[in-house]
């Protein structure tokens, strides 16, 4: 009689430890892993220095010379460089009137470029991936661009598959959001994130001064990012998911328009970039920063923070001057490196400024932002693929990624790198070696900063001026 | 007469075969179970009260020992309970209803197309071909910029058709379920042709004035079928947040597709595409459970694009003078049949009775070993579902979804008069044809309904919604003032 009740107790005892094993085994599977990623390099026929973009703008009949003038002092104090990559339309001459085909093209361009390596750099068949996220915000064809890669890999029939859309620059972390989710429902998942810009279709071909500025400040570029969240492959992982955080200020008028894509007084369609966006940049970023620092910083430096913060509201209320500094939270203490979206060379300033970064830690995002441009969605992965090939980066350590996009969102995430990484097969290898440059002044500044001075009543193009 | 007599009672008595298999395999378990209960009982009844006192003391547990079992048992519950997958409901959905002065009547359309496309008559008389065959009605509706002449779809236009449909789907869900603004934690937007910069999620965060750490996914591209792949999308991000509200909104904006050129095969998706929207509202908040109006059960997604042909079969692309339009090539049917066969295997095992996979697995086995010229057998999805909602995407699909699945008109009159009274409204016809089914007091509780879409690369996704209480006829919807007209029977052609 004795095993009786020994049975009746072993019985649920078992079904406990199952059940609570069975809870832990499913927390072990919903981590979210980089296997790797791939950034596109476009051919260099497709390079716009800044005398073509010059050209560019003089061939536009639309644009008179205060528009001149702007442009190029816009372009000359922007941080971009002289290897830039723009779409095939615009370097062979399109760009008032470009096509659907264009801009399919370009994309076609990117995917079998950028995609095809990355499969081969895994070893990973098309047919293994179970979810596919895209998200290339300004074109919407039908069929999605998403079906048009599951068609030319000839994915699997279950695949799951999002075409993001009209999401900014900012939607690099809500697509691996989508992934991180699903990672926490299916086990043993591997999906494939595609992310980039097309720019053909929204190449603006007005005058509105405030229109013109995307076509000038933003470039051509990509990524396919591998994620997995399968136990097996944790040892081939390059980064795993810590914890990501996303701010969206639509809810106020002033951030929702500050970044909008609109009509011009002429009918012509292109992106309005208002003169209050970087006050509702800050406001979106300072609002998701609050929300991550508690889940990314190690505690005694909330502590501190904290003390501090209260030290000085009592010092303040005693002596009511105020004049005491702010105590700044030091993100350096959580993170190790800091992939800043490069947005343009004001908002790496601003970024840095409030972080209180110095400027070897944001000297990977100058560089992008020299090496190539505004790559909207992409930046932050060129970033990341910089510090990768100057080796910065070593197992344990901790990426920040921000970026800031149209609506207005700030979207961040922190990843840690599960070992150390070296610059096989780098989108940055070949030239890594001359960064960074002794000047990153732009040239055109030296040569043609008269134009800043010029009348324009009296303004005639000079005689030694070669169209490029 | 005599010939046919035996033809009938042979029928009849294969009828009566086939109803009693599929009783006896259903309820297998319990047919077995009642032997062995009637036969405890009965054991029981022989031992008598005295007997069962004595074998329960004979055990000798004390009360310690049954504490600590109960203990546990009620432990083992709790984290069972807590580590299975969250439900999702259903709360509540809205649909967008026009306003009766943007219906667009043939002879409207008719005129329109003649005064635009005067240069060419073989387009005008294509369109009047199409349109007659259709399966539209009177009644559907086109957004104001197209009813000018010629249309003009500017992106302000656009951004006013995209604001009117969607934010009336909303509010009319809002005051249904009473849900605020605060509450919303997911909001899903799919929209396919139309999307602009900030997205269409980013503009309704802005009217709503939603929380900043909403989550929010704008889906384009995806076609007609995209509304259940946001529903699979809210899934499993429900899955992960728990107690959460989740928005849908599915839509599709027609001013910045209408198609301007002449290219025939490019001007049919004009005559069917029309004005429509729709809000759903899900839930994984254990109140929801009582008001809510279905549980979803499975969504099963089914991607062609890999096979040429599919892929190409609605593709959007500039005609020869580079207006830009949708292509809808002749094998569409062909690869929705393909597409609905995929996507049959893998929800079949899920929803089927034991009966009919057994059926099935049976007539497999025959044709693999013993011969392969045994018909296939088409499982009866009537035994699993008892409503359809087959999307309305053309006359021609919801005839081909019927022959294919062996519906009676029943079945599928949902899908047939919300062609009739809305049009193709893409994503969210689907929604149109619950709300007939609802408006009509036919949603019972307990109902199975299967939803199938199809969409442009080629997918084809289906979901099954299991309705959690009886649904009274709804006194608001976009069917309120016309459901007794319904149903109405639709010609072959209407003469123009």
């Amino acid at each position: 009689m004795d095993l009786v009740p020994m049975f009746l107790y072993c019985l649920p005892l078992l079904c406990l430890f199952y059940n609570l094993w069975k809870i832990f085994d499913k927390r072990r599977h919903q981590n979210c892993y980089i296997l790797d990623y791939e950034c596109y390099k476009p051919s260099d026929d497709r390079k716009l220095n800044t005398r073509f973009c010059g050209e560019v703008i003089r061939r536009n009949k639309q644009l008179g010379l205060h528009e001149y003038k702007f442009l190029l002092k816009a372009i000359v104090s922007s941080g971009i460089g002289e290897d830039t990559y723009g779409p095939k339309m615009v370097t062979e001459g399109r760009e008032m009137s470009p096509t659907l085909d264009d801009a399919i093209i370009e994309m076609d361009d990117f995917f079998i470029d950028t995609i095809d390596k990355l499969f081969k750099k895994t070893g990973i068949s098309p047919s293994e991936v179970d979810v596919l996220v895209v998200n290339i915000s300004m074109l919407a064809a039908m069929p999605s661009l998403s079906s048009r890669i599951i068609y030319h890999y000839k994915m699997r029939e279950d695949i799951k598959v999002y075409n993001l859309t009209g999401m900014g620059c900012s939607a690099s972390p809500i697509a691996i959001n989508i992934v991180q989710n699903i990672f926490k429902t299916q086990r043993n998942v591997q999906a494939l994130v595609v992310t980039s810009e097309s720019l053909s279709l929204g190449w603006y071909t007005g005058k509105d001064r405030s229109m013109i500025l995307a076509n000038c400040l933003f470039r051509s570029g990509g990524c396919a990012i591998l994620l997995t969240n399968k136990v097996a492959l944790k040892e081939k992982a390059m980064f795993k998911l810590k914890c990501l955080v996303r701010t969206h200020h639509g809810a106020k008028d002033e951030s929702y328009g500050c970044c909008i894509q609109k009509e011009d007084d002429q009918g012509f369609v292109g992106i309005h970039l208002g003169k209050n966006l970087p006050k509702a940049a800050t406001r979106a970023f300072i609002e998701n920063l609050k929300e991550i620092a508690p889940k990314i910083l190690p505690v005694r430096e909330l502590l501190r923070f904290i003390l501090l913060t209260l030290i000085r509201k009592m010092t303040q209320k005693s002596t009511k001057t105020g004049a005491a500094s702010r105590p700044v939270i030091n993100f350096k203490t959580g993170v190790d490196h800091f992939c800043l979206h490069t947005g343009g060379k004001a908002v790496i300033d601003a970024v840095a400024q409030n972080l209180n970064l110095s400027e070897h830690d944001i000297e990977p995002a100058r560089m992008t932002l020299h090496r190539f441009g505004n790559t909207s969605a992409s930046s932050i992965w060129y970033v990341l693929a910089y510090m990768q090939a100057k080796k910065r980066l070593k197992k344990g350590d901790k990426v920040f990624m921000i970026s800031f996009g149209a609506g207005f969102k700030c979207n961040s995430c922190l990843w840690e790198v599960m070992r150390d990484l070296d610059q096989d097969g780098n989108v940055w290898k070949e030239f890594i070696n001359s960064y960074p440059p002794k000047t990153i002044t732009n040239p055109f500044l030296e040569k043609y900063g008269w134009i800043q001075e010029e009348d324009p009543d009296t303004f005639c193009i000079p005689d030694d001026y070669v169209i490029p | 007469m005599p010939q046919m007599l035996p033809n009938f009672s042979s029928s009849v008595k294969l009828k009566y075969v086939k109803l009693g298999y599929q009783y006896l395999v259903n309820h297998i378990l319990t047919l077995l179970l009642i032997p062995i209960m009637v036969g405890i009982s009965i054991e029981i009844l022989r031992l008598g009260p005295e007997e069962m006192v004595n074998i329960w003391r004979s055990l000798d547990i004390d009360l310690v020992q049954i504490l600590c079992s109960s203990f546990l048992i009620i432990f083992i519950c709790t984290v069972y309970f807590m580590s299975k997958p969250r439900s999702v409901y259903l709360v509540d959905y809205a649909c967008y209803k026009p306003p009766i002065t943007w219906r667009v009547p043939f002879s409207s359309f008719m005129e329109h197309s003649r005064l635009i496309l005067k240069d060419n008559l073989k387009s005008v008389d294509f369109q009047m071909r199409i349109l007659e065959r259709s399966g539209l009605g009177e009644e559907t509706c086109l957004p104001p910029a197209i009813h000018y002449i010629p249309p003009t779809p500017t992106m302000e236009a656009a951004r006013e058709e995209a604001q009117i449909v969607i934010f009336s789907a909303i509010d009319s869900l809002m005051q249904k379920t009473g849900i605020k603004a605060k509450d919303i934690d997911i909001l899903i937007v799919n929209c396919s042709l139309f999307s602009p910069t900030p997205s269409l999620s980013a503009m309704v965060v802005n009217k709503y004035k939603l929380r900043s750490n909403i989550k929010s996914y704008n889906l384009s591209g995806m076609g007609c079928s995209a509304g259940l792949i946001s529903m699979d999308l809210a899934k499993d991000l429900l899955q992960a947040h728990p107690n959460s509200y989740a928005l849908v909104v599915s839509t599709e904006i027609i001013t910045p597709n209408y198609y301007k050129g002449s290219e025939r095969a490019m001007l049919l998706p004009n005559c069917l595409f029309r004005m429509g929207g729709a809000a759903i509202l899900l839930s994984n908040k254990n109140r929801d459970k009582r008001r809510a109006k279905y549980r979803l059960v499975h969504v099963v997604r089914t991607h062609k694009g890999s096979d040429d042909k599919a892929y190409k079969c609605v593709y959007e692309q500039e005609d020869s003078q580079g207006k830009v339009g949708i292509n809808l090539s002749k094998d569409l049917m062909v690869i929705a049949a393909e597409a609905l066969k995929s996507n049959i295997t893998t929800i079949g095992p899920l929803v089927l009775p034991a009966s009919e996979q057994l059926l099935f697995l049976f007539t497999l086995i025959g044709r693999k070993i013993f011969n392969p010229k045994w018909k296939p057998y088409i499982p009866d999805f009537k035994q699993a579902f008892e409503h359809f909602c087959i999307h309305a995407g053309g006359r021609a699909v919801i005839d081909e979804l019927q022959k294919n699945l062996q519906l009676s008109s029943e079945h599928v009159e949902a899908s047939r008069m919300t062609l009739h009274r809305f049009g193709n409204t893409s994503s969210s016809s689907l929604w149109y044809e619950m709300s007939y089914i609802e408006a009509k007091g036919r949603m019972k509780k307990g109902d199975r309904v299967w939803q199938i879409a199809f969409g442009s690369g080629f997918k084809c996704n289906s979901a099954v919604w299991k309705c959690n209480r009886t649904i009274k006829t709804p006194t608001d919807g976009p069917w309120q003032d016309c459901i007794d007209r319904y149903p109405v029977h639709i010609p072959e052609i209407v003469k123009l």
